[in-house]
């Protein structure tokens, strides 16, 4: 054998190989004795749970999100869900929604104040005065184009709301020293609720003092001031929940 | 830590065969050399995941693989050369497996091979085998080129008288 054949016969000892099995069995023993920490803080950063953290993570914001008030940085999420949970409310509930969102919006501003959050105030203000003229639209709409029995019924069911929303508005804005804004003050809603209550008063039988009050409720309604006249009636004997 | 991972991994697709290979010619046996190529690799990686520098990864797991070779033998109570005067003592029953793969001239060079000196059998598996420099080989031996490129035509003689021999 020359020293040239030695060499490629040396060579051809290269076929000498480990079994490919014993390979990769040893290569995850040595590297994968790693890859099972002992504990993951987490888990859910793995690709097949992302969906799922995502979807927790935002339902916990959500819930979270729920107790922001106005200048919050959750704020934003919490008026995002509540529209689309308005989505899927029928046309008919509207006005009751709206009517909610616009006491839960009162109800946002009074704790600004009293907290004497002063930055917070204007934000507060400007989020219930505009869900308050929604939820207004929304009675009208839903009066409008309505026979009389159709539109006695939805008025009697927003009135009561919408009275104690006045109440507590009222209050707030004399705690503030603040006025209504010029939107506030358009009474076309009250003046639709306040004429069907009246009519409806008229069709029935009244005692004594109703009749007292029915026909004070009629004055201010004719001096044009609506917005008394609905709480006259409201908080009166003529209340359609006595 | 995935990173080091992702590297070591590679380094052990590299060099794994050679590795094996290396440790197969001195232990002479499949399952020796299969427990001693995982351990070197292993040491490699508790070093390297630990931060130790390692610049040449294939000098550091040839230096690892020899001396796990040593601590086998010594632990064996057998004969480990170190010099050119005492050969290593191969297997007595080399792997039937690995016999087979092999054509008989194959395995008569093999035989010959694991019958070689450390330094012998290293310069012609570096050099022939895994195809490495013959200044890598003498950085990874500690001698100069010339010394190398001596050893080297002298394990090939002395492979060649044992296989005339044989």
């Amino acid at each position: 054998m020359t020293q040239n054949e030695l060499i490629g016969k040396i060579r051809e000892l290269r076929q000498i190989k480990p079994r490919k099995d014993w390979v990769l069995l040893t290569k995850s023993q040595i590297l994968g004795q790693e890859e099972t920490p002992k504990f993951e803080l987490f888990p859910f950063f793995k690709p097949a749970y992302a969906g799922l953290f995502f979807l927790l993570l935002l339902a916990g914001l959500i819930e979270f999100s729920q107790g922001a008030l106005p200048g919050d940085p959750l704020y934003s999420l919490k008026r995002i869900t509540e529209k689309a949970q308005a989505v899927f409310v029928s046309k008919e509930e509207q006005p009751k929604l709206q009517l909610e969102l616009t006491s839960k919006r009162l109800e946002e501003l009074n704790k600004v104040a009293d907290a004497n959050r002063v930055k917070r105030l204007a934000p507060a203000l400007n989020e219930f005065q505009k869900t308050k003229i929604v939820a207004k639209k929304e009675i009208l709409d839903s009066i409008k184009n309505k026979s009389e029995k159709e539109a006695i019924k939805v008025v009697k069911e927003v009135a009561p709301e919408l009275n104690k929303i006045n109440e507590k508005q009222n209050k707030v804005y004399l705690d503030l020293g603040i006025g209504e804004s010029r939107e506030e003050s358009d009474q076309t809603t009250e003046k639709a609720v306040v004429e069907i209550l009246i009519n409806d008063a008229k069709n029935s039988t009244l005692t004594e003092e109703q009749k007292t009050d029915l026909a004070k409720v009629e004055e201010y309604y004719k001096s044009g001031d609506f917005q008394e006249a609905f709480q006259l009636f409201m908080t009166g004997s003529l209340n359609p929940s006595y | 830590m995935k990173n080091l991972r992702k590297i070591f991994s590679k380094i052990y697709d590299r060099y794994i065969d050679k590795i094996y290979r290396f440790i197969f010619f001195k232990v002479n046996s499949q399952e020796i050399a299969q427990d001693l190529t995982s351990e070197t690799f292993l040491k490699g990686w508790e070093s390297f995941k630990n931060g130790t520098k390692i610049e040449n990864p294939q000098a550091y797991l040839y230096k690892t693989a020899r001396n796990l070779v040593i601590d086998f033998y010594r632990e064996k109570g057998k004969v480990q050369i170190v010099s050119a005067d005492n050969p290593l003592i191969p297997d007595p029953a080399p792997n039937l497996e690995e016999k087979a793969m092999l054509s008989s001239d194959l395995d008569q060079i093999r035989q010959a091979l694991t019958e070689l000196n450390d330094d012998y059998q290293n310069v012609i598996i570096w050099y022939y085998l895994d195809d490495l420099s013959i200044s890598e080989i003498s950085q990874m031996l500690g001698r100069t080129d010339d010394a190398t490129r001596v050893l080297l035509h002298r394990a090939l003689k002395t492979l060649k008288e044992k296989l005339k021999e044989a």
